[in-house]
């Protein structure tokens, strides 16, 4: 499959010799092009971090082990090595314009850091506490990822603050604090990520605040987190659609903001209906806002991302079978829930069609904004 | 060139950052090794489905159930813990083993510790009933002792047969550290400082 670029270039060059833009003109974008092409990653960048992780794992899982074969002070002394090589040797291989073995080196750095906690937990038997252990390795990895600029790193931390909250907030039985702290390392991260320029960690940041807002709503309030969470999102949304440069400039997402919008606002519906499942009034209200939502995507963002559309369509789908089996469930036998599949995959069907068929149709303007 | 070497730079202070937190991590620790107060804790059976989790054992201590009427300072019309720190006075036994004499929610005890007599610092969690003779379980961070591959078993077998003992140094603040797993009077294990 050509690139992008390639075929953004290859483009470039047929507009030139019809002559629909000037030479210069083209240089420019091609130039601009390769000035942002470098920052992706290409597939050996990719390859090259997962050889990271898999080192890295090796490492926790060497520390783990317990190897007494080795005095400590020497475990102690190898973990350390592999930390300062990993920062200091990435740092040499960035100079030399290695992008993806340098990022691919301060993970493995990062991975020596939290391996040298969990190593000194070992050696003096110190129990409890692991979410705090993993906090202080997102605080390690987040600091890194500061000093070196490294957008890999950022998602890195908002990976181990993800799971940070979850070992906290997943406890149900236990009776460990909840989290609420996340909130403040969200946004930490997240004003992180401008600097590290990791679109990324924005990506994982978003999606892990719905999580967060679902787990809060289940602690805390189910009605009223999940209506705040559904009105955000649904502002989030009309802000992204209706500012799009602003909302670009403001959460560098190229444009995406908008999916998260209806994400946040679908993953709100859900823990709405959820909270009220034993209220039919309540339940059909929810239903028609949530339905009116979807239609209200498709139309204001359906039409300039494919994203939103087929985020819509699974919202579609889900809302109407959680509809029909709360509403419909207990006088459904199993050969009405297969009638109930059919009809609801018919009906999915429909719309997709329908909705895709007019997204692709050529741009035919028939009145202003119909 | 310049912003390059500066990269390098911070690399380096990033690596010496992190191995100085790590240090003092292990500096900390071995502080509580070297000049601890020493304890000799008897070690209760653990039910055996929990007690072997990887390469480590599970522990429970005798003083890891406190009888509330052992705690002095509890608040009028407080029937549940929350969460926070509690601190146990330890005495020595006849047995030269170590037994919670007092306690005390939230704060370190009113009266100095005296000779012969060590506090330890442990965490409850919230929910605890404090009303009549209820116990509550606090956690000291030594609940969990690493074995070298395959060792686990035989100890998990031993624990519930004969007494093992824990010897624990516990800092001024009250903080304790593993320094020996011993069994009867053998010790089996013994920390060294690094």
């Amino acid at each position: 499959m050509a690139s992008y670029a390639v075929r953004v270039k290859r483009d470039l060059a047929r507009w030139v010799e019809s002559g629909v833009i000037a030479p210069d003109l083209a240089q420019v974008l091609a130039d601009d092009i390769d000035a942002h092409q470098r920052k992706s990653f290409s597939f050996g960048s990719i390859l090259a971090i997962l050889a990271a992780l898999l080192f890295a794992a090796a490492l926790l899982i060497f520390v783990a082990a317990n190897w007494e074969a080795i005095p400590r002070v020497w475990r102690v002394g190898l973990i350390f090595a592999a930390l300062a090589a990993g920062y200091v040797g990435g740092a040499v291989l960035k100079q030399r314009d290695h992008p993806a073995f340098a990022e691919a080196l301060w993970l493995i750095g990062a991975a020596g850091f939290g391996g040298a906690i969990s190593l000194i937990g070992q050696m003096y038997h110190m129990s409890g506490d692991e979410a705090q252990a993993v906090l202080v390795w997102c605080g390690g990895t987040a600091l890194a990822a500061l000093a070196l600029r490294s957008g890999p790193l950022t998602a890195g931390a908002v990976v181990l603050a993800d799971a940070w909250m979850a070992m906290l907030a997943l406890d149900f039985w236990g009776s460990t604090p909840f989290p609420y702290e996340f909130a403040a390392v969200a946004l930490v991260l997240w004003a992180l990520s401008y600097w590290t320029d990791s679109k990324v960690a924005r990506h994982l940041i978003l999606l892990s605040l719905d999580c967060y807002l679902v787990l809060l709503a289940i602690e805390v309030n189910m009605f009223v987190v999940s209506v705040l969470l559904a009105i955000a999102s649904a502002a989030v949304f009309a802000f992204a659609v209706m500012r799009p440069a602003e909302a670009d400039r403001l959460a560098r997402l190229d444009g995406r903001l908008a999916l998260h919008g209806l994400i946040g606002f679908l993953t709100g519906m859900t823990v709405l209906q959820f909270g009220m499942i034993d209220e039919l009034g309540a339940l059909v209200i929810g239903a028609i806002v949530s339905f009116a939502g979807i239609a209200a995507a498709l139309f204001y963002g359906g039409r300039d991302s494919r994203a939103v559309r087929w985020i819509a369509y699974l919202g579609f789908g889900c809302q109407l079978v959680f509809t029909y089996v709360v509403t419909l469930g207990t006088m459904l036998g199993t050969a009405g829930f297969f009638l109930l599949g059919s009809a609801t995959l018919a009906i999915l069907a429909y719309v997709i069609i329908r909705i895709e068929r007019r997204v692709n149709a050529p741009a035919a303007p028939q009145g202003a904004n119909a | 060139m310049m912003r390059a070497n500066r990269l390098i730079i911070a690399a380096i202070a990033l690596s010496l950052v992190q191995i100085g937190f790590l240090s003092w991590m292990i500096a900390g620790r071995a502080a509580i090794l070297r000049n601890g107060a020493e304890v000799l804790l008897r070690i209760q059976p653990v039910d055996p489905r929990d007690l072997l989790r990887g390469d480590y054992v599970v522990l429970s201590y005798d003083i890891s159930q406190i009888p509330v009427s052992l705690i002095g300072n509890v608040p009028q019309g407080m029937t549940e813990t929350e969460e926070g720190p509690i601190y146990v006075r330890l005495a020595k036994g006849a047995d030269n083993h170590w037994n919670a004499v007092s306690a005390s929610l939230g704060v370190p005890p009113a009266a100095p510790a005296a000779p012969g007599e060590v506090d330890i610092k442990g965490y409850l969690s919230s929910g605890w009933g404090l009303v009549g003779d209820a116990i509550v379980n606090p956690d000291y961070g030594i609940e969990r002792f690493y074995l070298p591959e395959g060792e686990g078993l035989a100890i998990q077998n031993d624990i519930r047969e004969r007494p093992f003992s824990m010897r624990v140094a516990v800092a001024k603040d009250g903080a304790a550290q593993i320094k020996a797993l011993l069994d009867g009077d053998t010790v089996l294990f013994e920390e060294p400082l690094y």
